[in-house]
């Protein structure tokens, strides 16, 4: 009941109630939240508190799939024909907001409150996330190779609800086939005139808000300001291309792409599937773990969760779960030998926001938080490069979010 | 692997194969060019020199580890390293006792005494140096050039002085002589101008370049062949075990010091490439101004840093009373560290933010 960022939404079934695919069976009535539907038909079988990959435990619907229910298909063959004129922006946003649309992204904040049009901060520009993420995780890049009219089709929904003048398609210079085939629909359909494809450079991270908007414009977003008040709108593949399906065919968001990884999976792959379903299905349909597996990662592998039930499931904003072995993750088992930090500054150098991470790191280790803010620990994102780079093995990023825990904490009382 | 026993931990979940005990094996290997060196001008003596320091380095900590009942972290190599580079910046005839003595206080009052690895403020090395100095003055300031060496290598000092034909039929491993810095000071020092002239003709009048380059000359264990010094340097680099901003530093604020003196009066200060390739200033610029722990992290503050050290050698070397000055430049340099991280704080980008 809690894939996004907002509120919570509250169950609108009962136990034992029947469910048709696309019902919604949960629903907020705060301003930032988005409905979720069932993706399967079925009966409501509990509603209960299940393993969440981010927050621990959350409350969840169980659904037990009815024996008729039919698997939703992809459907990038109903967007060969797609007409931006025959949609109004009211028509856009409302369909939005029904079909429950996230930010597919990772950070899950709901598309129609992102997207509507705010008078205080107009949106002059968006900028399309091509960029995948992080290492690993390709689903994104199936999108816009597979489904790239569809995705288009998003692209171009997105922008006129949004009012935007104009479109960057942020993409990464390791994904060539992709840039090919978005040239090519763009120049063989109309409306794309103020669409444009930046081909960057390939390097983590730049799926970051921050450092794709730096990436693409070449402009610095100031420290605690976020896109939005400066006029941008920054959206992701996934999120495009379910914005089309749930516009043009008026479907909710109940499916998605999830890439499924790592050495420790037999048969690693890319799959459309029910939001919901169980990390356990998925691995068992790739032919389950290999002997030497030891984490199991829901997210990317620098910025995801690793979990400890199988039985999470995926929600909205699961791009992909990966499997990895011993040798994977390497010294970053953090039960490996740990020495004193040798200031060597390797995390200074590729902090992305140009912090100092192992300062800190060390004031949080002795629970001097003022120090730390004194570091502008808020500014850090956690995008896990300084732990990835330490030679002495210290979990700087997990020590940096414990800091801010223990900062959200303080701020409570 | 069951799935009963995942693993759970912060991200990120994959990283970079990189340890302490990998960068500091990278230093040493480094050094090896340096050591072969040594072990060519100075024969038997460079490995005894070498292998007592190594030995004490490792013991004392091994010692210290054991009575403060902590984990052994001689693992790290770290104390194999300064006991190089300790060895490598003794005269080459120093008596074991001392090595010893100088090797204890590296590690002990150097670093363990501190906390360890990363927690030392200075150079456990050149603190070990700089005790031996305060000590042993007179030991620690008789040289010795190579005896047994090829006639042929260009030679280094006044003329007619062919050290190794002199001195070979007595099969000495080395003579006492002074080093070529030694008669740079000389030179500086004299009364008249005449005289100094006369020093720098005799001394460096002829293959001085090629002499400190190769190394044969008189000068601390490894120090004296710049060519191995600077191999060894630039597969640090290769490696990015250390960054190009410092050594840059040191030997540019060296160079345009020397080059700016040798400009005005080159009858008295030697050529700035001698200066470069003599003593201890390349080895400092590689090895020991580049040591992670004591010198400071952000990019601007270790080009001050290294700034500071290649201008204070030089000030030494010119001005000062010594005619080296690697180690009291470094020392210097190494208090100054948490000041110079503390004047170049970064700005995240974006600025700072407002809500602390």
């Amino acid at each position: 009941m809690s894939q996004h960022i907002g509120a919570p939404c509250k169950p609108t079934v009962a136990k034992r109630q029947e469910v048709k695919a696309g019902d919604v069976i949960g629903d907020s009535d705060a301003f930032v939240s988005a409905k979720i539907h069932s993706p399967v038909d079925g009966v409501v079988k509990d509603i209960a508190n299940r393993s969440h990959p981010v927050l621990g435990r959350e409350l969840a619907v169980i659904i037990d799939v009815s024996e008729d229910n039919t698997a939703k298909l992809p459907t990038p063959e109903s967007f060969e024909n797609f007409n931006l004129q025959d949609y109004s922006q009211e028509q856009i946003l409302n369909a939005i907001s029904e079909a429950g649309i996230v930010g597919m992204g990772g950070a899950g904040f709901p598309t129609s409150v992102k997207v509507a049009p705010n008078e205080k901060m107009p949106k002059h520009t968006m900028i399309v996330n091509a960029c995948e993420c992080e290492p690993y995780i390709t689903c994104d890049y199936r999108v816009m190779l597979e489904w790239t009219k569809q995705f288009i089709a998003g692209v171009k929904l997105i922008q006129k609800a949004s009012g935007c003048k104009e479109v960057h398609i942020g993409i990464e210079n390791n994904k060539p086939k992709a840039i090919a085939a978005i040239k090519e629909v763009l120049a063989n359909t109309s409306d794309s005139e103020s669409i444009d494809v930046v081909t960057l450079k390939t390097k983590y991270p730049q799926g970051g808000e921050r450092q794709l908007i730096n990436a693409v414009m070449g402009k610095v977003v100031p420290t605690g300001v976020i896109p939005p008040m400066i006029g941008l709108l920054v959206c992701n593949v996934a999120t495009a291309a379910a914005t089309a399906e749930a516009v043009v065919l008026g479907q909710a968001l109940t499916h998605r792409a999830v890439t499924v990884s790592g050495k420790g999976i037999k048969n690693p792959g890319n799959f459309y599937c029910p939001i919901g379903t169980s990390v356990s299905d998925l691995i068992d349909h790739c032919g389950g773990l290999t002997d030497d597996a030891v984490k199991v990662v829901l997210g990317g592998p620098m910025m995801g969760f690793s979990i400890a039930d199988l039985e999470t499931p995926t929600t909205k904003t699961s791009g992909s779960i990966l499997v990895l072995t011993k040798k994977e993750i390497g010294k970053a088992n953090y039960l490996g030998q740990q020495t004193n930090c040798i200031k060597c500054g390797r995390c200074v150098g590729v902090c992305p926001e140009n912090l100092i991470p192992c300062e800190i790191a060390s004031s949080v280790k002795v629970r001097d938080l003022d120090r730390a803010n004194r570091f502008n620990m808020s500014a850090c994102m956690e995008c896990g490069c300084c732990s990835y780079v330490c030679p002495a093995n210290i979990e700087i990023t997990g020590l940096i979010k414990t800091g801010k825990i223990l900062n959200a904490r303080n701020n409570r009382k | 692997m069951s799935k009963d026993k995942l693993f759970v931990s912060p991200g990120p979940h994959i990283s970079k194969p990189i340890s302490t005990r990998m960068v500091m094996l990278d230093v040493i290997i480094a050094l090896l060019p340096a050591l072969l060196a040594a072990a060519y001008f100075f024969r038997l003596r460079a490995v005894i020199v070498v292998a007592t320091c190594v030995i004490s380095c490792v013991v004392t900590e091994w010692i210290i580890c054991k009575v403060r009942k902590q984990p052994s972290s001689i693992g790290d190599l770290s104390a194999v390293l300064t006991a190089i580079i300790l060895a490598f910046s003794v005269p080459p005839m120093l008596p074991v006792a001392y090595l010893i003595i100088g090797s204890v206080f590296s590690i002990a009052i150097g670093k363990m005494v501190f906390g360890g690895l990363g927690n030392n403020p200075f150079n456990p090395a050149m603190l070990g140096r700089a005790f031996l100095t305060a000590c042993f003055g007179m030991a620690m300031t008789t040289w010795t050039v190579p005896a047994n060496i090829n006639p042929e290598l260009p030679q280094i000092g006044p003329k007619g002085a062919t050290i190794a034909e002199k001195y070979q039929d007595q099969g000495l491993e080395g003579i006492t002589e002074a080093t070529p810095l030694a008669w740079t000071k000389n030179a500086i020092k004299a009364k008249t101008l005449e005289q100094a002239e006369t020093i720098i003709k005799e001394n460096f009048g002829h293959s001085q370049l090629k002499a400190v380059l190769i190394g044969y000359t008189g000068g601390c264990l490894g120090e004296t062949s710049s060519l191995a010094l600077m191999l060894g340097g630039i597969y640090m680099l290769l490696r990015r075990t250390i960054t190009w901003v410092i050594p840059v530093s040191v030997l540019a604020s060296a160079f345009i010091f020397a080059e700016i003196f040798h400009f005005f009066k080159p009858e008295v200060y030697v050529n700035p490439l001698f200066q470069i390739f003599s003593g201890g200033l390349l080895i400092c610029a590689f090895f020991i101004a580049t040591d992670p722990v004591t010198n400071p992290m952000t990019t601007k503050a270790q080009a001050l840093f290294g700034i500071g050290v290649g201008v204070l050698i030089m000030l030494i070397r010119t001005v000062g009373a010594y005619p080296e000055g690697v180690m009291y430049a470094v020392l210097i340099m190494n208090a100054f560290t948490p000041l110079l991280d503390r004047l170049c704080k970064k700005t995240p980008i974006g600025g700072v933010p407002n809500a602390a």
